[in-house]
């Protein structure tokens, strides 16, 4: 066994005092919902059960989002790196660049073309032009394709034998070696999406579709009581899925060779 | 003869599957490839159409006038400015630091591991529900501290993902050769787990300066909405208000020009990235 050394434990104290301070605003606003005029107190909370309606519905449209978007786009996405990595044809290598590209893409480049297309389909100011544009996110398929070069290629071919079946091939063979990169991806997808603030502002005008980091955001027409509340209870399902997934977190997201 | 033809049927369905084998990898690709066409391509191309054009209405051709207006527009040069100013700063202590904290969380004292989730829920996390502390934190202060510690504490997560899973899979065997020569692990670190990983490290800078063009969440949280101090006014505000006044124009080529340098920025990535393996 390795020695513990003076300098080990410095650095254990540095990263320990750094830790905590990544970690302070994370216990602070909980500590904050709690606290009513100095006091220990869960009004805030009731506050915002009991008299901020507009409260579900933002809520459940942060579900119904974040949720939608991360089935659906694992529906897209794992057929894709998978085509990615066996189809062969002319340019593919100059398409997956141009995938890598759009994935490093900011929201600032990406966000007219999307609004010109969900305007042109007359998908504004709906619940689906919050969704379609974001199951295409590249991201995904370059995470996804990165792993399956790790994965066991003869029981693809295995199973090719059995069915021709892209489906099933897909179903049997492949998603199932992919359940760790898989958890990775949604874990990561579902709390972008949970954290979109752009999309719900700029495409959308009805308050009742908009989200909650919309109504977090809008720090004139609540309480700061209601608000902190609110903030408590939006972190609460990333938090479950966190804790769900988080040993998946490392293995599933490797990118390092892009070429 | 019956067998014989039920010999060749077969084999015909097998060279027909062989054919279709790849047909249907490309067709895999197919549903993703239709989405970004629609929602990207096609739209983009009518951005590039409307940076060339004088308005919606009149639709006159005037060249790049609106790029030279866009270079020369007071706003956009701050928040370009402001924009990079953020990417030469904070992206060399984001990835020191993640480094600093990855190096610990592989080699350091095991009990030290736990230490980890308060690095990665940040990542996570809303930054809508903290951005009320934070504000507590700063006391409205104008300078551009606030938005540079909310990048930085945003982005280490997904720096010290990379890397952790980069470090374990190094070879062990590696670092127990090094160490049987008395090499101090600042050492080892400095010229063996730093050059392993070397590719690594490129796509997390890479990642890093992309994400810094993303920062406006964050500042537009912090700010309430608000219009921000002239220190904070990075890129994607300048594309905000034109969203607001819906002005096509300054929007496409503020887009156009975006891309161009992300475009750049990326191609050198992966250019130097085909150096390290060769």
């Amino acid at each position: 066994m390795k020695r513990l050394t003076a300098g080990k434990l410095l650095t254990a104290a540095f990263i320990l005092l750094l830790g905590l301070v990544f970690f302070y605003p994370v216990a602070a606003s909980i500590l904050r919902s709690f606290r009513v005029e100095g006091q220990i107190a869960i009004q805030s909370y009731m506050e915002l059960f009991f008299d901020c309606f507009i409260f579900y519905p933002m809520f459940w449209n942060s579900v119904l989002y974040a949720g939608v978007i991360t089935l659906l786009q694992l529906f897209v996405i794992i057929p894709c790196a998978f085509g990615f990595m066996y189809a062969r044809f002319r340019g593919k290598n100059a398409l997956y660049i141009f995938y890598i590209m759009l994935m490093m893409m900011p929201l600032q480049v990406t966000v007219l073309p999307n609004y010109i297309g969900l305007r042109d389909m007359g998908l504004l100011n709906t619940r689906t032009g919050i969704i379609l544009p974001m199951i295409f996110a590249p991201f995904g398929v370059i995470v996804m394709h990165q792993y399956m070069k790790s994965i066991d290629n003869s029981i693809i071919e295995a199973t090719r034998l059995d069915t021709s079946s892209m489906i099933r091939i897909l179903w049997t063979a492949v998603v199932p070696q992919l359940r760790i990169c898989i958890f990775a991806v949604a874990l990561f997808v579902f709390a972008e999406c949970w954290n979109m603030v752009e999309q719900p502002m700029l495409f959308l005008k009805d308050d009742r579709l908009k989200t909650l980091t919309i109504m977090i955001s809008q720090t004139d027409t609540f309480s700061p009581a209601i608000l902190s509340a609110a903030a408590v209870i939006f972190m609460i399902p990333v938090l479950l899925l966190y804790m769900f997934f988080n040993e998946h977190l490392e293995q599933g997201l490797t990118l390092k060779d892009l070429s | 003869m019956a067998k014989q033809k039920r010999l060749s049927n077969q084999k015909h369905v097998k060279v027909r599957r062989m054919l279709t084998w790849n047909g249907k990898c490309i067709l895999c690709i197919g549903l993703s490839m239709i989405g970004t066409l629609f929602f990207f391509i096609i739209p983009y191309i009518r951005v590039l159409y409307y940076s060339l054009i004088d308005n919606q209405f009149r639709r006159n051709f005037v060249g790049l006038a609106n790029f030279i207006e866009t270079l020369r527009n007071k706003y956009f040069l701050l928040a370009l400015k402001n924009s990079l100013l953020l990417i030469v700063i904070c992206v060399p202590v984001l990835i020191l630091l993640a480094l600093v904290i990855s190096l610990a969380l592989a080699y350091g004292i095991r009990l030290l591991k736990k230490t980890r989730v308060a690095f990665i829920l940040p990542m996570i996390l809303p930054t809508a529900s903290v951005v009320l502390v934070w504000r507590s934190i700063f006391q409205g202060n104008e300078s551009v501290l606030p938005i540079y510690t909310l990048f930085i504490w945003k982005n280490i997560g997904i720096c010290i993902v990379l890397l952790s899973a980069a470090f374990s899979s190094i070879d062990r065997e590696v670092y127990e050769a090094a160490s049987l020569d008395g090499t101090s692990s600042l050492q080892l670190h400095r010229y063996i787990t730093v050059p392993l990983i070397a590719p690594t490290i490129l796509f997390t800078v890479l990642l890093s300066i992309v994400n810094s063009f993303k920062v406006f969440k964050e500042s537009y949280l912090y700010f309430g909405g608000k219009y921000p101090p002239e220190s904070s006014y990075t890129l994607q505000y300048y594309m905000n208000n034109n969203f607001l006044k819906l002005d096509y124009q300054a929007l496409a080529t503020g887009a156009i020009l975006t891309s161009i340098l992300v475009f750049l920025i990326v191609l050198a990535g992966l250019a130097l990235q085909r150096r390290f393996y060769k």
